[in-house]
């Protein structure tokens, strides 16, 4: 009996000295204490920007395929990825462009959640910096960034999820009509703009300083009849005019041998954004932060391979309607590969087919605005992208203008953009056409198309060989598993 | 007087009894005991029947009885082995060979934390000894077991060496939480990598845990089941040399046909590829990459033994060649076990060294263009048969006009993908009797995982990232260290008709991984591989080029189990197990896992002595709860910072950080709650021998990534404990021996299960939170739906195809629009990826010393998601690729669309197995006792209507269960196997 006590005994010890079952952390950090640190509270801040690199799986706002700047593309008039007759790409950049997408595109979700996410670091840094103290100036930095998200949700999406806390909790969380959030945002900007930095380029490269900050402003207020049905003409010309005391001029754009392409102009596309001209940039270098598919993804195999030594991925093309619009002597015709190429292709503008059963090999016409710089490989170059430039902002202000009944006034912008292309001057004062025209030869392959077509009313109307459709896709859908994690969202009209 | 005479009396009877003894003397009876090798048999019990005599044999398996008789009848007793009973003849000698046990219902069956009498189990436990495993070149002792056990499925996807195959215990039980059941190796316990190091002909049984009765001993990781393997010690008084040996070569059966450069040429006129696509060659791509494998594995073993002292020790080496060309693996096994008994007899020490390397070179698993990437074999399926081989400088041929264009003999020759491992575990078991049926014991086990691995993609690979980078080197290292601690009392004792055995067990175990990983790229020639990464080039480095990882789990759990039995007739088994870890949540850390369950021996009771039909029948039932935390990963319910790819801010790059993953302060670990019934049964003296069991088992807090709105959450899912799912079965096995004489056996055996799998809720709230999960794609149209089994099909139907030749679908409601969405009107739900019934059946025939076995298996009522044969159907690729001759008659050009045209019938029957052997008994020699020579064949035939290459496709419940994306080739082997027993 002595020994089973002693034995019991023993073994109570033993379980006593090991009965812990907490878990260490040994190769990463806990969030709570991490983000307590007042690096923390910067790193919040600079992990907002990395939200804004384009990568792989939809992710950021240009550069990679399949997310944001994929969905407000290709649903315009200004490039298509065929389906291939060699078997080539999937049919979903061909349904955008023929507007025939569904609530369960991927690239719709990609999108979202996208957004979404970047919604979420933006709250955490905003609530991070304001509890850290943090200098204002940042504090407002993270604010505006949240607000550039939220105007690319209503600008996509109209009525969203709109939230400011992270801790809320999905049945508390309204779907706010697309003027609510426009509001929002108006109030975000106009408050926290004056805030931020005046610093251009260096430590403010790829980030909203106040120039970048009254460009998103103006941005909001030039669609804001789009969101609100009230125009902002007035506002957004008075934004305009702030960012003109930022010193922005036009890039030069005149024939220089060292230039990609031969003319200066191309260098606003190149490794670094010149700072004369560019106001907001995405930092791209492959495979370490963002990458530049745009012009890698156009070219055909032989042809990239020809030139830059990777197979080409033979995807975008320029429709033809929209290349032919171009004037021969337009410097900015010159980013268009046509006809004979080295690798042995021959690209015609005629494309027989989009989807079934597809293009030839060698139809379409491609683009290399983005003529690849390096680090480069198969998967994309290292050009930076101009998310805001002073040429779109001089376009804002023609536009203001030539809407609020003061089309002389407009005359100088829409010149000093074309003479910069190599064109005359306009023979009379700008129509709304002519502008809508020259926002598309300058600022083609940006991302702002869809914009500005559903702005100028053309959205909807057939071209190319695509036919005409109903209104109700000027907005995309509510992702239909955005709907199925929330069944209190309510679709867009016309989806259901 | 008269006590003195009544004394006299006393005296004359004694003298009579004496020269009774005496004149027995004068006549005893002798005999020998061999085993199966003619071996002696020390210790094995001789009785006579019908009395109290009994004796043991000696050192050199001889006995010796004294009797009145002239003529007694004895039996023959030792543990292993059928009972053997003889007529013996005064003064003639006789050579009794033991047979090792067939089924029987008197085996010793490992129930964990202890043995147990088969006779006294109360759950479900299939118990196979050395002669219930499938003979032959066996690589991996789950080989062994295929097609023998009901309700435990192996599935052998290919045929690569050092590949595992994967075992599902009664089904799919968990999505994410892990499926793999628990493997306890002579106390170790691991995960299924633990089987790599067990020699598979040192295996003395293997007993599978099936239902919750058995496995909630093993709590929280009992839940998809047990497989314990226990290994051959050596018999105490006996010495014993062995060597086996068995040599195979291994060929291709099934391929899938492609078109010869001619057939290929003539359809590409027909479709207008252009001529400069067809490059002039005719090449077999598949000749090129393929070649006669084989399979060697070589066993020697010893042992011996005195009365205090038993050891045994073996060194394995299996050696393989895959069919691939090169693919091979290499795996060698030492170990060593001692048992010595000390404090007279009352400690008994048992201690287990086992010690491998492995080396494999791994056929690359994924390569390919966009379009389409399997492993490396079918890349020969895509490659254009009049593709060149080589350009006429020699290097590879690449056709700069196709995008990514791969030259599968190029991946084949210059990728370097090499894995090593070292393995090593120890154990100690010391049990100590205290008093009388009361043992106290300690176990510990230590095992450690030294594992490194190479991959070099050279340029001339020819595959596109290579070519981008310049070669591109990696090394992985990594290392696992897994420790093990238990005490444990143990109590039994008999009172009247009562018999309880108790055992108590404290165990704690700590299981911690650690790595790190290195890449370069950039090379300026191929000749250092992966072994200098400072030769790349250091303006290539990327992140996620380098990284290091550490961490680890720990589980502390508290045992109880006691076993009662009444009279031999009623048993009773209740267990308890608590188990605290450290992967789960902080509101979840503890668990508590029950069962309890009873049976019946009807057979004992006095109302069964009078019939003859029932030799034996037992009626089981127990309920218990299981758990399954393997499958979750340490630091998965903390929310975390970790590193991401840096960040441009502030005019440079800077480190960037993430949050990780949403944290779930409630994740915990998925309970299973089964029932079970069973009943086996004895007919017409045993010949006819079954079971037959019924089970209902639901998961409960089912661990899933569910999805999560999006806002507000971060990501898209979250990892927690929501849905349940249930698994019913029935399981048949039966075994007749048709004939059972001295010198023939004929047994025919089988068994089978029907599965019937369903996931009944995927959704419900986390925090108050309602999730709404459900249609969850799993890959190839396979989807999570409730109310329908894990892996059911949701696919668009095949209509036919337009002017074009592209695919049509049918529209199902009829809108006009076909909508691929995971919940769209336009899919129907078309069966289900995992099987609905598996079966085996195992004939085994003797004759003197000829014995012969075969293994049949199969498995339907699944369907199989061709997508292979999709890739290489539509003739829009055969300007770029190769297409499947069955395209032609379809000659669809394009489909925007995977339909039901690819998903097809995965019923299979499997000639398993077919093992023929003679033993030639050499009773002369000095050295040699016995020599025995078999010839197995494995994968003799395959019926089925399947079209791929083969239908045993991975079914085991993760992502891709029912897709055949491609394998590695399935061998035919034909294997000479020998074994030599010496003296």
């Amino acid at each position: 009996m002595k020994k089973i006590l002693t034995s019991i005994l023993i073994i109570g010890l033993a379980a006593q000295s090991c009965t812990k079952v907490n878990e260490n952390v040994y190769d990463k950090y806990s969030s709570k204490e991490f983000y307590a640190s007042p690096q923390g509270a910067d790193v919040a801040l600079a992990n907002v920007y990395s939200q804004v690199g384009g990568n792989w799986n939809g992710v950021g706002y240009a550069g990679a395929d399949n997310g944001w700047y994929d969905l407000n593309s290709f649903s315009s008039d200004e490039q298509v990825i065929p389906h291939r007759r060699t078997g080539d790409w999937q049919l979903d950049f061909a349904q955008l462009y023929q507007r025939q997408w569904l609530p369960s595109m991927g690239i719709i979700s990609n999108t979202w959640n996208w957004l979404y996410k970047s919604v979420y670091t933006a709250n955490l840094a905003v609530d991070l910096l304001e509890t850290s103290k943090a200098d204002p100036a940042k504090i407002a930095e993270a604010r505006v960034i949240r607000a550039f998200f939220y105007y690319l949700l209503i600008d996509d999406f109209g009525n969203v999820p709109f939230y400011t806390d992270n801790n809320i909790t999905v049945d508390k969380l309204p779907q706010v009509d697309r003027k609510t959030v426009y509001d929002f945002i108006v109030k975000e900007l106009t408050e926290n703009v004056d805030k931020l930095s005046e610093t251009k380029g260096g430590e403010y490269y790829g980030r909203f300083n106040k120039w970048a900050g009254y460009a998103l402003l103006a941005k909001v207020y030039l669609n804001a009849e789009v969101y609100t049905g009230t125009p902002k003409w007035t506002e957004c010309l008075a934004a305009c005019n702030k960012i003109a005391q930022g010193g922005f001029s036009l890039h030069p754009g005149a024939a220089n041998p060292a230039s990609p392409l031969g003319y200066q102009y191309y260098e606003l596309f190149g490794d670094k954004n010149p700072t004369d001209e560019t106001i907001l940039s995405m930092f791209v270098t492959v495979d370490i932060v963002s990458r530049n598919i745009l012009t890698i993804r156009s070219l055909n195999g032989p042809n990239f391979n020809a030139v830059y030594g990777f197979s080409g991925w033979n995807g975008s093309i320029i429709p033809q309607e929209f290349y032919e619009k171009f004037a021969d002597n337009d410097i900015r015709k010159k980013q268009f590969l046509i006809g004979a190429q080295p690798g042995g292709v021959n690209y015609t503008a005629e494309v027989s087919s989009l989807d079934d059963p597809g293009a030839f090999p060698d139809e379409g016409v491609r683009d290399t605005k983005f003529v690849p710089v390096l680090p480069m490989n198969g998967g994309g170059a290292s050009n930076d992208f101009p998310i805001y430039r002073y040429a779109d902002i001089m376009l804002m202000q023609a536009e203001c203008n030539v809407r609020l009944g003061n089309a002389p006034a407009a005359k100088p912008f829409v010149d000093a953009v074309r003479q910069r292309a190599g064109l005359g001057a306009l023979g009379a004062d700008p129509t709304l056409i002519d502008v809508y025209n020259e926002r598309g030869f300058e600022l083609n392959w940006e991302g702002h198309r869809r914009q500005d077509m559903i702005r100028f009313n053309t959205f909807t109307l057939a071209h190319g060989f695509v036919p005409a459709v109903g209104d109700f896709r000027k907005l995309f859908p509510i992702p239909t598993s955005a709907l199925n994690t929330n069944t209190n969202l309510k679709q867009n009209p016309g989806y259901n | 007087m008269k006590h003195i005479s009544l004394f006299k009396y006393g005296l004359t009877v004694l003298s009579l009894l004496c020269a009774t003894l005496t004149f027995a003397q004068n006549a005893p009876f002798t005999g020998k005991v061999v085993d199966e090798n003619n071996q002696p048999l020390p210790g094995a019990v001789v009785r006579v029947k019908g009395t109290e005599t009994a004796t043991a044999t000696d050192v050199s398996g001889a006995f010796r009885i004294n009797s009145t008789q002239q003529a007694i009848v004895i039996t023959v007793s030792f543990v292993g082995y059928d009972v053997a009973e003889k007529s013996l003849i005064a003064n003639q000698p006789l050579n009794i060979q033991m047979q090792p046990n067939s089924k029987s219902l008197s085996e010793v069956v490992v129930v964990g934390y202890g043995t147990s009498r088969k006779s006294d189990l109360t759950g479900a436990v299939t118990n196979l000894g050395t002669k219930d495993l499938n003979p032959g070149p066996i690589t991996n002792p789950l080989q062994q077991l295929s097609g023998r056990a009901a309700g435990v499925t192996i599935t052998q996807t290919g045929s690569e060496p050092g590949a595992s195959p994967s075992v599902r215990i009664r089904g799919i039980t968990s999505l994410i939480g892990g499926n793999d059941p628990l493997v306890v190796v002579d106390g170790v316990q691991g995960n299924m990598d633990l089987l790599k190091q067990v020699p598979p002909s040192e295996i003395e049984s293997v007993d599978i845990l099936k239902d919750a009765s058995a496995t909630a001993i093993y709590g929280s990781r009992g839940a998809p089941g047990v497989i314990i393997v226990t290994t051959k010690k050596n018999k105490a008084g006996k010495t014993s040399v062995e060597y086996t040996a068995n040599a195979s070569v291994d060929v291709l059966t099934r391929e899938l046909k492609e078109l010869n450069a001619n057939q290929w040429w003539e359809q590409a006129q027909l479709y207008n590829v252009p001529a400069s696509s067809n490059h002039g060659s005719s090449t077999d791509w598949a000749g090129l990459l393929t070649q006669t494998g084989s399979t060697q594995n070589h066993t020697v073993a010893f042992g011996g033994g005195a009365d205090k002292f038993s050891y045994r020790a073996s060194v394995t080496g299996v050696l393989q060649t895959g069919t691939v060309i090169h693919s091979n693996y290499k795996n060698y096994i030492g170990r060593i076990q001692a048992t010595q008994k000390a404090l007279d007899d009352r400690l008994t020490l048992t201690m287990n060294l086992n010690s491998g390397v492995n080396d494999a070179n791994f056929s690359p698993a994924s390569v390919g263009r966009a379009a389409f990437t399997s492993n490396l074999y079918n890349n020969v399926y895509v490659a254009r048969p009049t593709d060149p081989v080589l350009n006429p400088d020699g290097s590879y041929y690449t056709d700069p006009n196709v995008f990514q264009y791969i030259n599968p003999y190029a991946v084949a020759n210059t990728i370097v993908n090499k894995t090593h491992e070292d393995n090593m575990f120890g154990t100690l078991r010391a049990d100590l009797q205290l008093t009388k049926g009361l043992t106290a014991g300690w176990f510990g086990s230590w095992r450690r995982i030294n594992g490194n691995s190479g991959n070099y993609l050279p340029a001339m690979s020819t595959i596109s990232t290579a070519v981008d980078n310049k070669g591109i080197a990696n090394i992985n290292n990594y290392h696992t260290d897994e420790k093990l601690n238990d005490i444990s009392l143990n109590y039994k004792t008999d009172f009247g008709k009562h018999h309880l055995d108790a055992v108590a067990v404290y165990e704690y175990q700590i299981q911690s991984y650690n790595g790190n990983f290195a890449q370069a790229k950039g090379f300026i020639n191929d000749i250092a591989t992966y072994n200098a990464l400072q030769l790349g080039d250091i303006t290539k480095v990327t992140p996620g080029d380098f990284s290091s990882y550490k961490n680890d789990r720990k589980l502390v759990s508290y045992i109880g189990r006691i076993n009662y039995s009444y009279n031999n007739r009623y048993l009773l088994t209740a267990s308890f197990r608590r188990d605290g870890s450290s992967v789960f949540g902080v509101n979840h850390k503890w668990g508590d896992f029950p069962s309890a369950s009873l049976a019946w021996r009807v057979d004992q009771e006095s109302f069964m002595k009078d019939q003859r039909i029932f030799s034996t029948l037992k009626l089981r039932g127990g309920y218990g709860i299981t758990g399954n935390q393997q499958g979750l990963y340490p630091q998965g319910s903390i929310p975390l910072v970790g590193s991401a790819p840096p960040v441009f801010f502030g005019g440079e790059l800077i480190s960037n950080f993430i949050a990780s993953q949403n944290a779930n302060s409630d994740l915990r670990w998925e309970t299973r709650k089964q029932t079970n019934l069973g009943v086996d049964f004895g007919l017409f003296n045993d010949r006819l021998l079954g079971s037959v069991d019924v089970y209902t088992a639901t998961t409960d807090n089912l661990l899933f990534n569910y999805s999560v709105p999006q806002p507000p959450f971060p990501y898209g899912s979250i990892q927690a404990n929501v849905g349940s799912m249930v698994n019913k079965g029935l399981e048949v096995t039966l075994s007749y021996q048709v004939i059972r004489n001295n010198t023939t056996s004929l047994t025919l055996a089988g068994n089978a299960t029907l599965l019937k799998n369903k996931v009944l809720n995927l959704s419900g709230s986390i925090n108050g939170v309602p999730l709404n999960t459900n249609y969850v794609p799993r890959g190839g149209n396979s989807y999570l739906i409730e109310g329908y089994p894990a892996g059911v099909f949701n696919i668009i139907k095949h209509l036919g195809k337009d002017a074009t030749n592209s695919e049509t679908v049918i529209d199902q409601d009829g809108n006009g629009i076909i909508d691929q969405g995971d919940r769209s009107p336009d899919r129907v739900i078309a069966g289900q990826a995992t099987p609905k019934y598996t079966f085996g059946f195992t004939p085994s025939f003797s004759y003197k010393n000829f014995d012969a076995s075969m293994v049949w298996r199969g498995s339907g009522g699944n369907k199989i998601y061709n997508a292979i044969r999709a890739n290489l159907s539509y003739f829009e690729n055969l300007g770029k690729a190769n297409v499947l001759q069955s395209a032609v008659p379809l000659g669809l050009y394009h489909s925007q669309y995977g339909s039901d045209l690819w998903l097809e019938d995965g019923s299979f029957i499997r000639w398993e197995n077919l093992n023929l052997g003679y033993r030639i008994p050499i009773s002369n020699s000095k050295y040699i006792s016995s020599v025995r020579f078999s010839v197995t064949g494995n994968n003799l035939l395959l019926i089925t209507k399947y079209t791929g290459a083969d239908p045993e496709i991975s079914t085991d419940g993760n992502n891709t269960t029912g897709i055949d994306n491609g394998i590695y080739p399935r061998t035919r082997t034909v294997a000479l196997g020998l074994n030599v027993v010496f003296k």
